[in-house]
């Protein structure tokens, strides 16, 4: 087992790290940036080592630095937590060279992984169903409606040099085809210079679906169900539930067996999370895995007992995995709110300083942050400043627990999310389970006066 | 533990081979580190000096900066600091058995270089940013040290 971790992260994981470490009786180093010298994360570590100016590039993203931090502490391993450097392939591969035990997945399943393009081939290698998309560009009119019958409607056309949402048209019935086929080719060349386009099948209220698997060096692999994270604006996630409302035993056995299929093909190791699709009908598509991690974790602890942070630990310390897949289950369901130093109508940052901070408790609930009265949020990182994680015994229950909770969360001297959260959990198609990626566009649609907005905590 | 029970236990380490020590009890950090210790034995602060550090209790408090460092605060105006620019081991000289770059008293020239910090078996350069007089070396050869870390103070010449 290792003597001394560095973790090469700051704020609410780095604390959830330490404690991780704590409980294994591992000593702890701290790394930090100017701005956060008086962080808890380097307040409760064992060690601390200031490694650069505010700026992530300069600090947190500084690979010199954090593996310097690493040599001068004789640290064994080194934790990235999420985000920053643990994706980094070119960071596993230092590490590996400096004989510092990087804890998560080997270089080369990260680079395989974080390319779009090679871990879709790695995936539909493996049986793991994928989007339906031309593998190509769809030169002409009669190609699209080809594709079109075999994958079905509704279809979207994509102007192969763009990105950013723009060139794309969704097609819904094959009438409108040939009309929408032209119109993209003369918007790609004009916005792109190049009229190339190419058709995917179009997902109608997708839900984000992840399936969060464990392996060990010996080839045990085993998941750990699935999280929902349909709750998202922009593609940043807002509130997770585990299990899925939308997941019945059956679709649950044959989306973890696609997921365990998918992590064996590329010889998996260590924690990482198998993000799906899932439409109207039931069919799910891989989307993307993450090789580290993910922020909603506790959601997974909750429902299943298990110390994700600790056993990616042992795993990297080369212990086999304590648990067969038979010792999973699901017990009860749980759901976490992010809240954000953010001003919950407008969504505008809101640093500063916290002049008052109350964290709820009670059964069930459960704050990971790094937050307290009188600490400075910095503008330099992330807005997230806590995660508010609820069990209850039902879905009924858990919502129950989680407003309750909000409603006790006291955060004064900045603006957060948590009255957004607080109304998100009273909306009724929320209530219902019934929510896909396009919840928030709908709930934060201007809606008309005569209604009546529920009562915020 | 007491002052005198401190004094028995310092004496008795410097008696010894050992070149670190570390005692955490409740409330209570302990760490004695040999002056000159090789960078290999962990965390070299300067010198010969205890350091009581709180042990985070209910809510954690800032540790206590050793004494050297706050005799220097009384002194500090209009000294220019050399910080390290980046996280390593510092040296006074360029290789082991070669003199040591910057003596106090010495003067030195804007640019010129006055110690190394090695990382990552890197040996980079840190030169003096103004010209002036060396009054102070606060890094002891072989310390690591981290970003921002005051290395020299020197005062600059007019």
């Amino acid at each position: 087992m290792f003597r001394k971790i560095l973790i090469a992260n700051r704020g609410e994981i780095a604390l959830r790290i330490i404690w991780a470490c704590k409980e294994l009786g591992i000593r702890t180093v701290a790394v930090y940036s100017e701005a956060d010298k008086d962080s808890l994360h380097v307040k409760f570590a064992d060690e601390e080592v200031c490694i650069g100016p505010a700026r992530s590039r300069d600090s947190y993203l500084n690979i010199s630095a954090v593996i310097s931090a690493a040599e001068i502490t004789d640290a064994d391993a080194i934790h990235p937590g999420y985000g920053f450097l643990s994706e980094n392939a070119h960071f596993a591969e230092v590490c590996q060279e400096c004989r510092l035990t990087f804890i998560g997945p080997t270089p080369e399943v990260i680079r395989l992984m974080g390319d779009k393009a090679m871990a879709r081939q790695t995936m539909m290698r493996a049986g793991v169903p994928t989007i339906p998309g031309s593998e190509g560009i769809v030169p002409g009119v009669e190609e699209a409606r080809r594709f079109a019958s075999e994958v079905g409607y509704p279809v979207i056309i994509k102007a192969s040099a763009g990105g950013g949402g723009r060139g794309m048209r969704v097609v819904r019935v094959e009438d409108d085809l040939q009309r929408n086929f032209e119109m993209a080719q003369a918007e790609a060349g004009a916005a792109f210079g190049v009229p190339d386009v190419y058709l995917e099948k179009y997902l109608d209220q997708p839900r984000h679906i992840e399936i969060q698997i464990l392996g060990d060096r010996f080839g045990n692999l085993i998941h750990l169900n699935e999280r929902e994270c349909s709750i998202q604006r922009r593609h940043q996630k807002l509130i997770e539930e585990a299990p899925s409302p939308a997941l019945s035993p059956a679709l649950r056995e044959k989306m973890a067996e696609v997921a365990l299929a998918g992590a064996r093909e590329v010889g998996y190791v260590n924690a990482g999370t198998i993000e799906f699709l899932l439409d109207e009908k039931r069919n799910f598509y891989f989307m993307e895995m993450n090789t580290r991690v993910q922020v909603e974790h506790p959601v997974t602890e909750f429902i299943t007992g298990v110390d994700l942070i600790k056993e990616q630990i042992r795993i990297a310390a080369g212990e086999p995995l304590p648990y067969r897949q038979e010792d999973i289950g699901i017990s009860g369901h749980s759901m976490e709110c992010r809240v954000n130093a953010e001003d919950p109508d407008t969504f505008v940052p809101s640093p500063g300083r916290i002049r008052t901070f109350h964290a709820p408790g009670g059964p069930g609930v459960r704050v990971d942050t790094a937050a307290h009265q009188d600490c400075y949020i910095s503008p330099y990182y992330d807005s997230m400043i806590a995660k508010l994680i609820v069990r209850g015994n039902s879905r009924t229950e858990a919502i129950g627990r989680m407003k309750r909770a909000l409603d006790s969360f006291v955060v004064e001297g900045i603006r957060t999310t948590v009255p957004l959260h607080r109304k998100i959990l009273s909306d009724p198609d929320f209530e219902r389970g019934e929510i896909s990626t396009h919840f928030m566009e709908r709930f934060l649609a201007p809606r008309p006066s005569t209604e009546e907005e529920p009562v915020t905590g | 533990m007491d002052t005198a029970e401190l004094k028995e236990l310092m004496q008795l380490i410097s008696e010894s081979e050992f070149v670190e020590f570390e005692l955490e009890q409740e409330g209570f950090k302990l760490r004695l580190i040999k002056a000159g210790a090789p960078a290999a034995a962990g965390p070299v602060p300067a010198a010969f000096l205890p350091q009581a550090t709180l042990v985070p209790a209910a809510f954690p408090a800032a540790p206590a900066p050793p004494p050297a460092a706050e005799a220097a605060a009384a002194s500090n105006e209009n000294l220019a600091e050399v910080r390290s620019p980046i996280v390593g081991t510092f040296y006074r000289s360029p290789s082991p058995d070669a003199p040591a770059y910057v003596e106090t008293g010495d003067r030195v020239k804007k640019g010129q270089v006055i110690c190394i910090v090695e990382a990552m078996k890197l040996m980079n350069e840190i030169e003096a940013e103004v010209s002036g007089e060396v009054v102070e070396i606060l890094a002891a050869n072989g310390q690591p040290v981290e970003y921002g870390e005051i290395l020299f103070r020197l005062r600059p010449s007019a």
